[in-house]
């Protein structure tokens, strides 16, 4: 048995050819595992989506009496049908979110981080890839489901152009989401439970991100603010984009995009290399 | 060079505490105060290449702690280490190239999914060619007794199932040093023997070196030639474990029966009377101060023996002889 051993995995049983494919290999292969464990409870996931049906149905009932209240066709410059695309593409975002300052508090809690931080990869990198693997599946899930229903209620989607600039920008605003989920992760190197963290972050999302109205029915005060935090370019950017994708607005989301993405990426980053130095991990 | 180097390695946490009750939580909201605790206390010790190293001590003597600090994932206070040449909180990355470890009952295979799908994505992890991975799969299952076990979601799996597929996990990259912390906790005697018997023959095909932290005494008897026991962070027996049998196992215990009464007063001088009966008795004593000669020739002077059984501590009671002393 030696024998027939000796020669499998020598130094040549390395992926041959660029070291950039290996790289690209582990991070894809983490990304499709995810995928695969996500369709490992096939009624869980479709559960999960339905989740979608109820929402819209609530705020289609909320805002047919708004409008019908003020009496006007459009406010703030949006149809009944613009809000119910808009919302649902918020919801769409939101539901899809992989929560992963939890799963990173709770590995930290539990212990189990130590399988992550000693092996060949970033432990970042791995999060988001296995972030993207439970988030594409599910924002697919929610998105069928949430535009079959909306459709019924108000008429069919914005055109071609809504749906490809979105895709770019909800890329991006999961990037950014990735972001604080990780710094609220990697708080728990620290503190260990970061619940108050996720919370709050939550709440920004659902206030000040648009998730719960279109940040454009804001007072103007208000909208200046949100449009001045991050959280809008989340949620908002991408929904907004939407239903309305001029190349104008693709470009103000793409820049708000990148700029937070350039800051928080960097304060990843650098808490990152300073939580590993001062981990402590439970259990011995 | 050796495959671990570890000179004065030193690790202090902070710990929080809190006194009991509501006042204790607010006071400690007011006031927080923090205790240093010394996990590790100067550890200094070396193991060869394919070397199986035991690694043992009782609960927060600081095995885990080490073995943490010995993959990277924790830095120390103070010290140096060198795990194949690299000092692995600084070289984490490359280290885990070379190196395998497996913690106790924390699971590394994905829960919901069959093992393999998790041999396969070590595979991509560790960037192994698929043919290579696609051989040392099926060379693991076979070692390891786990062919039938692979394709069953890991969740279904029982314990010691689990732990194999755990070790052969930690193995596909076929590193030079394996790092077990408590990988038979929980198993029942059959699952530990055949986790030990596993750990065993990769050692011998492959001259992986292990570093095996346990509480059981067996995991190191049946493993092990060496033996490194810690308490309270610091090293407190460091030898062969045969020696450290002929140095401690000199209380001996014997039980005898004769086939007829035995004297009321029976004793033998330098020997401990546990229990003296009418046809038998059960004794102690310990062969430096008593030797075996004397004891025996006037068990045989005492009747007509009709049985006489002879027995040592285990090495666990020894073990456990080692860590109260060095509590006193």
């Amino acid at each position: 048995m030696r024998s027939r051993e000796a020669d499998v995995l020598s130094p040549e049983s390395r992926v041959r050819g660029p070291a950039a494919a290996a790289v690209v290999g582990k991070y894809w292969a983490i990304f499709r595992t995810q995928l695969v464990n996500s369709l490992a409870y096939p009624i869980d996931l479709l559960g999960r989506s339905l989740a979608i049906v109820l929402f819209m149905w609530i705020f289609m009932n909320l805002w047919r009496v708004t409008y019908g209240a003020t009496g006007a066709s459009s406010i703030a410059g949006l149809t009944l049908a613009d809000t119910m695309w808009y919302l649902m593409m918020a919801e769409a975002v939101m539901l899809s979110k992989r929560d992963l300052s939890e799963t990173i508090s709770e590995q930290v809690k539990d212990g189990s981080v130590a399988y992550l931080l000693n092996k060949p990869f970033n432990f970042i990198l791995y999060h988001f890839a296995a972030g993207l693997g439970h988030s594409l599946l599910s924002f697919g899930g929610n998105l069928l489901i949430g535009s079959g229903i909306v459709w019924l209620m108000v008429g069919p989607p914005p055109g071609i152009m809504g749906w490809l600039f979105a895709g770019v920008a909800v890329a991006l605003s999961w990037l950014l989401d990735f972001c604080f989920s990780t710094l609220i992760g990697l708080s728990a190197f620290v503190v260990e439970e970061t619940n108050a963290f996720r919370w709050i972050y939550q709440k920004f999302l659902l206030l000040l991100g648009g998730v719960l109205i279109p940040l454009d029915f804001f007072p103007a005060w208000l909208q200046t603010i949100s449009l001045n935090l991050p959280f809008a370019w989340i949620i908002y950017g991408p929904a907004r984009l939407f239903v309305d994708p001029s190349l104008a607005r693709l470009g103000q989301v793409l820049l708000q995009q990148g700029i937070w993405l350039a800051v928080f990426g960097g304060i990843v980053w650098v808490t990152y290399r300073r939580a590993v130095a001062r981990l402590v991990i439970n259990g011995g | 060079m050796p495959a671990i180097s570890v000179r004065d390695l030193r690790k202090t946490f902070q710990m929080k505490r809190k006194a009991a009750g509501l006042r204790g939580s607010l006071r400690a909201l007011w006031r927080p105060d923090y205790q240093s605790v010394e996990a590790v206390r100067g550890l200094s010790f070396e193991m060869e290449d394919g070397e199986l190293l035991g690694f043992i001590g009782p609960n927060g003597a600081g095995k885990s702690t080490t073995i943490k600090i010995l993959t990277g994932i924790l830095h120390p206070s103070s010290g140096e280490a060198a795990v194949l040449g690299h000092v692995p909180w600084e070289q984490r990355q490359a280290l885990a190239f070379q190196i395998g470890s497996v913690f106790g009952q924390r699971p590394q295979l994905w829960y919901h999914l069959p093992a393999v799908d998790t041999f396969y994505l070590f595979g991509k992890i560790y960037e192994l060619d698929d043919s290579s991975l696609k051989r040392r799969i099926s060379f693991l299952a076979e070692a390891f007794e786990i062919e039938e076990l692979l394709e069953t979601p890991v969740r279904k799996l029982s314990l010691g199932q689990r732990m194999r597929c755990e070790v052969a996990a930690s193995l596909l990259h076929k590193p030079r040093v394996l790092l077990l912390d408590e990988p038979s906790i929980g198993l029942d005697v059959v699952a530990k023997q055949r986790l030990r018997m596993t750990i065993q023959r990769m050692n011998e095909l492959e001259g992986v070196g292990v570093l095996l932290t346990s509480h059981d005494a067996g995991d190191i008897e049946t493993l092990c030639r060496r033996v490194i026991i810690i308490n309270h962070g610091e090293i407190v027996y460091r030898d062969k474990v045969s020696a450290l049998k002929r140095r401690y196992l000199t209380v001996k215990t014997v039980d005898v029966r004769y086939n007829e009464q035995l004297a009321p007063d029976f004793s033998l001088p330098g020997v401990e009377m546990v229990k003296v009966g009418r046809y038998g008795a059960k004794m102690r004593f310990d062969t430096r101060v008593t030797p075996v000669e004397p004891v025996i020739s006037g068990l045989a002077a005492a009747g007509s023996l009709a049985d006489v059984t002879v027995s040592e501590p285990s090495l666990e009671e020894v073990i456990s002889a080692i860590y109260e002393r060095t509590e006193a």
